[in-house]
């Protein structure tokens, strides 16, 4: 049964993928919707079985997807894993694509590409799905890839738009360069093992030193989950269509990383260099992409840099857990993210339907009245802040106690974290305060605008359901879905929750005419929203000396190594000119008594030799 | 059934040339479409029975006529027999300009004649014979029937394209009459089953060294790769599609047959200095095909490019390694062949195939061939799930772990292909967005139909249904590839 599920859960949605693409053509978007909304509702039911079946058993099922490969000395048996966390995990993503499908439905009904567009993130859900079940380095690897094809084509969906093209190329090229990394690193692991399966790499690499293979495979990670330095191609995919970046920021490619590492976590926790590079990476990209979010001029991307932040904070778990601890806090908080996070895109991307764009001034004073959407909104940006006892709280807590407990062991690298999360928390709190009270400004409120409220159910379902799992997702930890390995410090917890009431009261103190950013921000708005230039700093450094260096490659390509070939051909038509010049002067006849003498020669040598 | 598959393209093919040379388009594209169908099922069928031919030739000399199927031989077999048909196809309605429809199609059969020879050929002189035989009709097509607004330039690229190869050639011949000097036979299974036995270890690395320095024309192996963009960016789209996914297969199956499988210690001491050309090849073609401004020529770079990797497969020395090759070899040549259709396509709509104009972006205008265009390059920068990214991947992995070679360099040639995988990204998303993505819409051109989409759409599926299930064709191969390297000292 078990082995029926989990496949169903990795093909469906690939099968919903090849489906939509074959009728992505069709001039009404209706077979699209139909074959994406039940692709991935046929997903879900069987994630959710799947969960039921597994229900807090240690027990891990591997299943073949298909006839292992035959690659000469290296076995690759393609295996799935049914197992506790991999279910629960397959559950958020089915959820999180369940409810973007609703909504894409929705809010690109009028585009002429919805089909190709749920056709992909059907894709992009597969490879999500089979990156959470796999337990084959390589198919992990198709999963890991596939999905960063899918979020170019999403985030470059509108591509008659040149910053969405930009955005696209940008992104693509920044992960696969990152996934360089990943690629050796699962090279190394394999390659030590003689086999990709998990099991075998994992019994290969018991006691043995995993520090190369793992700082490339963290390489990869830092990529695709879009920290520094590979952070800046995360804001600029805010060109993608909402429900896309809702996808892409919610359960699937940026939380990607997290579940992968949290798969090997064993060999990871025995390499400290490894941990130290994830741990300063995640410290500053938190510290550092809160501190952009307050000062976005668009709303969206104030989520975009807190979707940084808040995968650093869950990253940042599985540097400093004590190894004994396990994986636990990190792969919780990617739980709950997926949950507000999603739900926050929706909210914001419904929103701006009516008021006609994401940025801060047009969406301001846009909640009032807008029944449906304050409410969830209210409790995305709670969650988001951290506030109990919504999801966000409960896993944000656990991430804390997790470093509080590294750092009791008297490991440095988790007094870094802990004091980078702790400054995260107020930070984190006074842009969602700044987000919300631009939101609600009720001096521009206007009632009579709500045309918006006018989604279909299907909209509205997915958006409660999502708003629900906030508020109670939480609850979670009372189950034994999830192992965080230890409990919370409620000394922690109360500093925590201290800070953000501080933090979102000074915020609301500073706002006396609405948009607090713009006093404490001011005119280095315009730095805020171009990221300090990082993205100067990319095309400075990588992308002017490649090109520069392509240029010398076809300048010697024609000069040298071709001039060689060239020179041939003239030295042969040279030396033909020369000899047609040095026979001119000959008659016929000398030239025949030659032949002639050489003929005799030969006979004569034939002759005598034989 | 051998001697069917070989009969019949040659017999039509000089039918063509001499009785039917009057014949109309469309009756010369019918003959050579039933043709080469007659021919993919006979080879087909020789896959499956594996029957083999052997016949004396020349008994003075020891040489016959000897012809068989194999796992090493089976895949490039299917894939020569396939494209051919697919370009008689896609021949259909586009009259072929600079010559006589008869003539143009004849060279084609002409092509895949000397093609399935020299892959069933057994012995060593009779694939040398059956290697040449290619060039004339390539040559051919090239310069008759090659771009028709550049006569200067078709001219030079065929005379550089036969003579080029011709050179390789001549050291391959002296490579392969040393070997059968040595050996004392020309069979191509004895010469295998003696692993090199017998010959003294320098003289193995001479023999080596000439075979590969000939091959490594044909494949192209950077430095001597110069006459495969010209060819490519000249040539008709059959003949690119042929030149690609075919010729290009003949140099590394010889790479296989010849220094790999018979000379193998000798093999081994080449290896490392292939292994490092082939990583510059990899680099080379992906930096050049960063700023190249025929899309012609760009995707003739990638080429370069791509047999990288099949080259460091082939060097790395281990089973993994050798079915990296072959799978490479084969995912190179459908890529290849998908991009070659297209942007053979795009010429032919645009004019030329110059990046710097702008135009209106095939996404727009032209979906299906927009969609063949994004396939051709994911499958092209090794997407994973589809048909490249197999054997790059095994071939990385083959080049970390090769045991038995200089482990250390081998291992700065797997990062250093890993690298070339992030330039195909980036060559490949630089074609997406200039040519693909757009707001433009004008000039029009027409969408992909009939007999163009025909060959594109199985190009496509067998794009994406052997990136998704690569199991089979690596267990076509495995077989040999097990008896091959398992026989190495």
């Amino acid at each position: 049964m078990s082995a029926l599920t989990v496949r169903v859960v990795v093909l469906v949605p690939a099968l919903a993928a090849l489906l939509g693409l074959v009728v992505a053509r069709r001039p009404d978007g209706k077979v699209s919707r139909l074959v994406a909304q039940a692709g991935s509702l046929v997903t879900l039911a069987a994630a959710l079985v799947q969960l039921l079946l597994t229900h807090g058993s240690g027990h891990v099922v591997h299943v073949g997807l298909m006839a292992p490969l035959p690659a000469g000395e290296l076995r690759i048996p393609l295996q799935l894993q049914v197992s506790a966390p991999a279910a629960l995990i397959a559950v958020v993503v089915a959820v999180v694509g369940w409810a973007v499908h609703a909504f894409a439905a929705w809010y690109l009904r009028d585009d002429d590409r919805y089909g190709v567009f749920a056709a992909t993130v059907s894709l992009f859900c597969a490879g999500m799905l089979l990156v959470v079940q796999s337990a084959d380095l390589v198919l992990t690897l198709v999963g890991w890839e596939v999905m960063g094809w899918c979020s170019y084509l999403l985030i470059g969906h509108w591509s008659r738009k040149e910053t969405a093209r930009r955005a696209a190329h940008k992104a693509f090229l920044v992960t696969r360069l990152a996934d360089v990394g990943f690629v050796l690193g699962v090279v190394l692991l394999a390659a030590h093992t003689g086999s990709t399966a998990y099991p075998a790499v994992m019994a290969a690499f018991s006691g043995q030193p995993t520090t190369l293979p793992m700082v490339l495979l963290l390489v990869g990670v830092l990529g695709k989950s879009a920290m520094v330095p590979f952070h800046d191609w995360l804001p600029d995919a805010m060109e993608g269509p909402t429900p896309a970046s809702a996808l892409i920021h919610a359960a699937t490619m940026v939380a990607a990383g997290t579940f992968v590492l949290a798969q090997l976590f064993d060999l990871f926790a025995a390499s400290d260099a490894a941990r130290w590079v994830l741990a300063l990476s995640t410290a500053v990209t938190m510290v550092w992409s809160a501190m952009l979010a307050f000062g976005q001029s668009d709303l969206k991307r104030l989520l975009a840099y807190s979707t940084l932040s808040q995968v650093a904070l869950m990253l940042s778990a599985l540097a400093v857990a004590p190894p004994h601890d396990g994986p636990g806090a990190g792969v919780l908080h990617l739980y709950s993210h997926a949950f507000f996070k999603a739900l926050l895109f929706l909210a914001i991307g419904w929103l701006a339907v009516g008021m006609g764009g994401t940025a801060a001034a047009s969406l301001r004073g846009g909640l009032r009245g807008h029944l449906f959407i304050r409410p969830a909104m209210f409790v995305g940006l709670l969650s988001l802040a951290g506030v109990p006892p919504l999801v966000g709280f409960v896993s944000k807590e656990h991430v804390l106690s997790a470093a509080e407990r590294g750092a009791a062991q008297g490991e440095a690298r988790a007094w870094l974290v802990l004091v980078a999360a702790l400054l995260t928390v107020v930070l984190t709190a006074a842009y969602c305060m700044r987000a919300w009270l631009v939101l609600d400004d009720v001096r521009n409120a206007d009632v009579a605008r709500h045309d918006a409220d006018s989604a279909p159910a299907s909209v509205r379902t997915a958006v409660t359901v999502l708003a629900v799992l906030t508020v109670v997702g939480g609850l979670v930890v009372l189950t034994p879905l999830v192992h965080t390995g230890g409990h919370v410090g409620w000394l922690l917890a109360l500093v925590s929750v201290l800070l953000v009431v501080g933090a979102a009261l000074a915020v609301r103190s500073r706002a006396a005419d609405g948009d607090p950013a713009a006093r404490l921000v001011g005119s280095r708005a315009t730095s805020f929203d171009r990221g300090f230039g990082v993205d100067r700093l990319y095309v400075a450094a990588v992308a002017r000396p490649v090109l520069a260096l392509a240029r010398l490659v076809v300048f010697l390509d024609r000069e040298v190594v071709d001039a060689y070939v060239r020179g041939t051909a003239t030295a042969t038509r040279w030396g033909g000119t020369g000899a047609q010049r040095a026979h001119r002067a000959e008659r016929a006849a000398s030239g025949l008594t030659w032949v002639v003498a050489g003929v005799v020669a030969v006979t004569l040598a034939g002759v005598l030799l034989w | 059934m051998i001697l069917a598959a070989l009969v019949v393209p040659a017999a039509v093919a000089v039918w063509l040339l001499s009785a039917g040379r009057s014949l109309t388009h469309r009756a010369s594209n019918l003959l050579a479409t039933t043709a080469s169908a007659v021919t993919l099922v006979a080879v087909v069928a020789a896959v499956v029975v594996r029957p083999t031919v052997d016949r004396p030739w020349v008994p003075s000399l020891g040489l016959r006529w000897e012809l068989a199927v194999d796992g090493i031989s089976a895949p490039l077999l299917l894939l020569t027999a396939l494209l051919t048909v697919a370009v008689v196809v896609h021949t259909t309605d586009r009259p072929p300009v600079g010559g006589t429809s008869a003539a143009f199609h004849a060279c084609l059969l002409l092509v895949e004649f000397g093609a399935l020879a020299t892959f069933f050929a057994r012995d060593a002189v009779l694939f040398f014979v059956a290697f040449e035989v290619v060039l004339v009709p390539m040559w051919v097509l090239i310069t008759r029937y090659g771009d028709a607004h550049r006569p200067a330039e078709r001219a030079g690229a065929g005379a550089r394209f036969v003579l080029y190869t011709a050179f390789g050639s001549t050291l391959m011949l002296v490579g392969v009459l040393a070997l059968v000097a040595k050996a004392g036979t020309s069979d191509l299974d004895v010469l295998a089953r003696g692993g090199g036995h017998g010959i003294p270890g320098h003289t193995q690395a001479v023999i080596a060294a000439l075979l590969v320095a000939g091959l490594a024309v044909k494949v192209p192996v950077f430095p001597v790769h110069t006459w495969l963009p010209p060819a490519h960016t000249t040539a008709p789209t059959a003949g690119s599609v042929l030149l690609a996914a075919v010729l290009l297969k003949m140099g590394t199956y010889g790479l296989v047959r010849l220094p790999l499988a018979s000379v193998p210690e000798g093999f081994a001491r080449v290896a490392p200095v292939l292994a490092v050309l082939g990583a510059v090849g990899i680099l080379w073609g992906g930096l050049a095909c960063l700023v190249e401004r025929d899309l012609k020529r760009l995707v003739a770079y990638s080429s370069v490019a791509h047999m990288g990797f099949v080259v460091i497969g082939l060097a790395s020395g281990t089973r993994t390694g050798l079915q990296a090759a072959l799978f490479a070899n084969v995912a190179h040549g459908i890529v290849s062949a998908l991009l070659f259709v297209v942007v053979g396509g795009l010429k032919e709509r645009w004019g030329d195939a110059d990046l710097e104009t702008s135009r209106a972006a095939v996404r727009e205008v032209a979906p299906r061939l927009g969609f063949a265009l994004v396939v051709g390059l994911a499958a092209s920068l090794g997407l994973p799930g589809l048909i490249g990214f197999w054997g790059e991947f095994l071939s990385v992995y083959a080049a970390w772990s090769a045991e038995g070679r200089p482990l250390a360099l081998f291992r700065t040639l797997a990062v250093v292909a890993a690298v070339g995988t992030v330039l195909a990204a980036a060559y490949a998303l630089r074609v997406a967005r200039v040519v693909w993505a757009g707001d433009r819409n004008v000039p029009l051109i027409a969408d992909t139909r009939s007999s163009e989409w025909l060959v594109v759409a199985v190009l496509v599926v067998s794009t994406i249904g052997l990136g998704v299930v690569p199991g089979p064709l690596l267990a076509l191969t495995g077989g040999a590839v097990a008896s091959i390297v398992g026989a190495a000292p």
